[in-house]
């Protein structure tokens, strides 16, 4: 250590060159002796202020340097010394022996705690190593650019213990760390504090070249790949040893411990990298096999309601990329399934039916609707349950969820009837018992239906023809529920869906209006009163769904002829230039009967009442044969023939038919019943109101929906060409589609050839030189 | 701040609850200085660390510190500065006040080095 070196610089107080050396080694010899007795837990007999004043002196005399690289020494050597005498001893078995002999892992337990003392009193070392080296710390480490004395105490623990040369500490380390985790997972119970002591260790020490911890570089990647393997081994043996609920139970106690172990003794920075890890072993690669799991999958749980896995399920595959998504898939399949099913029953019942349409049990044909509408309602509820209780209202499985329903509701072309039906049969009078609560909340519930239909004109022109037999029969329940009703037709298609709807409503409002006014003009008139009480319904025909061109016939008895004529004259007298023309199909009437027993008040169609009418002109047991009553009445056949089933087939036989039969044929003769009896004095002949359609009346009013699409285009071709005065092909077809969607789906096809017809009744023209522009004529 | 300045500079004069005694100077001119540890180790790192539990020596209840290389003349001056806050300096000789940048040094008041040197 001695050198003969000749002091630079300015002179200093008189002390001999020789004497400065001396002084220095002096001072070392008594730092490095009481780094030693610090490293012997012998502090106590130290004097803070002799040793910070030999370090002072030594930086003060330019021997930094050699103070530090002393400090150094000492230190390595003494850790050099704690790896060998204590930390190596405490080496576990390694390898496999390891567990065979320590299953527990108490050698590994014990080597942490060995560790743990050594870093602890390591530390606690530094420390007063680092109070005596103040100064070296503040002038020397400094000004030469190296790590202040306790950093450096770090790094040659680092070099010393953890990543020692000599001896596979760092092996053992990270064997027995990554060991004790696989153990916590086989849940045996290990001492976390230990391990704690060593992660925390690790996240202490830096790694020279990263700049990262040791904790990052050492044992993250080591800790992470080990945790992939397990994972991948367990998500294998759990999907082959449990059902699905099992399994996301499985699963989220999995996540749970992975994250209560990053709390408890990890970084907080591997905390989404294992997070990542289950979820990919455990989520991702089982999403299918665990949602198509036979008896116990997503179906399964779908057709069982339970929400709680459910639930869960939303929940744990949220969590990855796919999860979401194929939930959302595999449920959509099913709702398109369940929907198929619904749609095949009916399709069924309907071609059943088909067999005796001639019987035609119309009734049927009508609870059909009405079961296919609920089987709907209630696949609805059942997936509203479901995406309220489990999905946590998710917008993106409701968007999904609605598709599905639009796509199975839209295959069955007969919908739109059918929800008109469903309506008809919740607003009709009396029926079913149910309070106006219950129905307004079917009626709602409905609406979300219609809101998947794709033809809303078809369902429009269905809804006024049940509405209309609704008023005109007298058979709805109240106003306001027809009219809230239309309100939430309103709501979903806008003003000009219903104003029709709404006129049908001020017509029977001003009927009611005219009749009085009828009654005082016939009371104050000089005219001979009609014989019977004539109340008319005046119908606008254009808000009306009747067809004036075939405006049925029927030969009216002579006294109900006079006395329309005298309401005609009343009529066109208050308001002259309008047509009057008798809907004989659509009246009721209230005639008297008398039977052998009593007399019975009898309500019935108008058909009904000139079929009856023409028995009284005949004698007791004297028959008419159906052509004779077709003949005379002039009623269209099919209604004839309905007519009849309900005066001679159905509850009340007022008529009795030869032969006996449901169903009426050429041929067949009736006799009036005189020997008819009923309970009551007052008695309803059932007409047939609503029915589902027949083949024949189905294309009719398909011919007429397409008619009227034909006209709906062509107005909105008009009104955009008005606006834009001139537009290109596929630009205007696109605004068309736009306009007409919330009705329904136009094909190109027809919007070309409404164009052309336009073009041709001279409303556009094609652009000269481009033939794929169209201009406004004016 | 004057006023707890010259409040602070009494406790070192009429200090019955002392808790740390300081011998300053070298044999034969030793001075016995009577101080807080509290205070001592909230001013000075150098105390903070001298006075620790790891290093503080007690005699009969009370730290006993030596600090032999520093003058009492020099050490009496620190003292009242890390009290008060201030120091006399044109009173001082300049042997003195040089001494005072060194022992300052030595015990890192950054403070009264600048204030010295000023």
């Amino acid at each position: 250590m001695s050198s003969r070196k000749q002091p630079k610089g300015k002179i200093r107080p008189p002390k001999k060159p020789n004497s400065a050396d001396a002084q220095f080694n002096d001072n070392w010899d008594r730092l490095a002796q009481a780094i030693r007795e610090i490293h012997k837990k012998n502090a106590s007999i130290l004097s803070f202020e002799e040793l910070y004043r030999n370090a002072y002196n030594m930086v003060l005399h330019k021997n930094g340097d050699k103070l530090y690289n002393g400090v150094r020494e000492v230190i390595t050597q003494h850790l050099e010394e704690v790896a060998v005498s204590q930390v190596v001893p405490a080496f576990p078995l390694s390898g496999a022996s390891s567990s065979q002999t320590n299953p527990n892992g108490a050698g590994g337990a014990n080597f942490l705690k060995v560790l743990k003392t050594v870093w602890e009193d390591h530390t606690t070392c530094m420390l007063m190593i680092r109070d005596i080296l103040m100064y070296m710390d503040r002038v020397y480490a400094k000004t030469a650019n190296v790590p202040l004395v306790y950093d450096l105490g770090l790094d040659l623990f680092r070099d010393t213990i953890v990543r020692s040369q000599n001896y596979p500490i760092q092996n053992h380390l990270l064997e027995v760390l990554l060991q004790q985790i696989k153990l916590e997972r086989e849940n045996e119970i290990i001492d976390r504090t230990n391990v704690k002591a060593s992660i925390d260790m690790l996240l202490e020490l830096t790694d020279a070249s990263t700049k990262d911890t040791v904790y990052a570089t050492d044992f993250e990647n080591k800790f992470l790949e080990t945790s992939s393997e397990y994972y991948r081994v367990e998500g294998q043996m759990l999907v082959g040893e449990y059902d699905a609920p099992e399994y996301m139970k499985k699963v989220d106690k999995r996540l749970n411990e992975e994250e209560q172990r990053v709390r408890h003794y990890l970084s907080q920075t591997t905390e989404p990298k294992i997070r990542n890890i289950v979820e990919e072993e455990l989520i991702s690669k089982h999403l299918k096999t665990v949602i198509e799991m036979e008896n116990s999958g997503l179906i399964p749980m779908l057709r069982n309601e339970k929400m709680d896995d459910l639930g869960r399920m939303y929940k744990l595959f949220g969590r990855v990329v796919k999860g979401h998504d194929e939930m959302k898939s595999a449920i959509s399949d099913y709702i398109r399934e369940l929907g198929k099913a619904i749609n095949e029953t009916v399709t069924s019942n309907t071609t059943a039916e088909g067999g005796n349409a001639a019987s035609g049990d119309k009734q049927t044909g009508a609870t059909v609707a009405v079961r296919w509408v609920q089987e709907v309602l209630d696949l609805k509820d059942k997936f509203d349950k479901v995406q309220n209780l489990a999905l946590s209202n998710d917008k993106a499985f409701q968007t999904s969820f609605n598709e599905a329903f639009e796509y199975f509701i839209n295959k069955n072309s007969k919908s739109p009837e059918f929800i008109s039906l469903f309506i008809d049969d919740n607003l009709k009078k009396g029926l079913k018992g149910k309070t106006e609560e219950e129905v307004d909340s079917v009626l709602d519930k409905t609406i979300t239906l219609f809101r998947f239909i794709g033809e809303k004109d078809v369902f429009e022109r269905y809804y006024k023809q049940h509405l209309a037999k609704r008023l005109l029969l007298g058979r709805s329940v109240s106003d306001d529920a027809e009219r809230g009703m239309i309100g939430k037709l309103k709501v979903e298609c806008g003003y000009q869906f219903t104003t029709k709807l709404e006129g049908m409503f001020n017509d029977m409002r001003i009927s009611s209006d005219t009749m009085t006014d009828f009654k005082e003009y016939l009371d104050k008139s000089v005219l001979e009163k009609p014989k019977l009480d004539l109340s008319v319904t005046v119908l606008t025909s254009t808000f009306w769904p009747m067809n004036l061109s075939a405006s049925p016939r029927c030969n009216l008895p002579p006294e109900l002829t006079k006395a329309c004529g005298t309401f005609q004259n009343f009529y066109l007298g208050r308001h002259s230039g309008r047509r009057l023309t008798w809907q004989s199909n659509m009246g009721t009437a209230d005639i008297r009967g008398s039977f052998k027993a009593r007399k019975h008040e009898l309500n019935v169609s108008t058909y009904q009442m000139v079929i009856l009418l023409m028995f009284n002109d005949k004698q007791d047991g004297e028959s008419l044969s159906y052509e004779q009553i077709k003949g005379e009445s002039d009623i269209p056949e099919a209604d004839l023939k309905r007519n009849l089933q309900s005066l001679a087939c159905a509850k009340y036989k007022i008529l009795v038919k030869e032969p006996k039969g449901k169903e009426i044929n050429p041929g067949d003769q009736f006799n009036f019943n005189n020997d008819f009896t009923a309970p009551l004095q007052r008695i309803k002949i059932q007409t047939v109101a609503s029915k589902v359609e027949s083949e024949g009346e189905r294309k009719e009013t398909r011919e007429k929906v397409e008619e009227a699409r034909k006209h709906q285009t062509e107005a909105a071709i008009v009104r955009i060409m008005k606006d834009r005065k001139t537009m290109e092909h596929n630009l205007l077809i696109a605004e068309v589609v736009k306009q007409l969607q919330s009705r329904f789906m136009p094909n190109p096809a027809l919007i070309k050839k409404r164009i052309e017809a336009l073009i041709e009744r001279e409303y556009l023209e094609r652009a000269t030189g481009d033939r794929r522009v169209y201009n406004y004529l004016a | 701040y004057r006023g707890l300045s010259i409040d602070f500079s009494h406790l070192l004069d009429e200090s019955d609850d002392y808790d740390v005694i300081i011998y300053a100077g070298k044999e034969p001119n030793v001075r016995k200085f009577h101080a807080h540890t509290v205070i001592l180790r909230a001013r000075s790192p150098y105390f903070r660390r001298a006075l620790s539990r790891d290093w503080a020596k007690k005699e009969n209840g009370s730290i006993v510190f030596q600090k032999p290389n520093i003058a009492h003349e020099v050490f009496d001056v620190i003292l009242k500065y890390i009290y008060s806050g201030t120091a006399d300096l044109l009173a001082q000789e300049g042997g003195i006040i040089l001494n005072l940048l060194t022992a300052s040094d030595e015990l890192v008041l950054q403070e009264l080095i600048i204030y010295a040197q000023d």
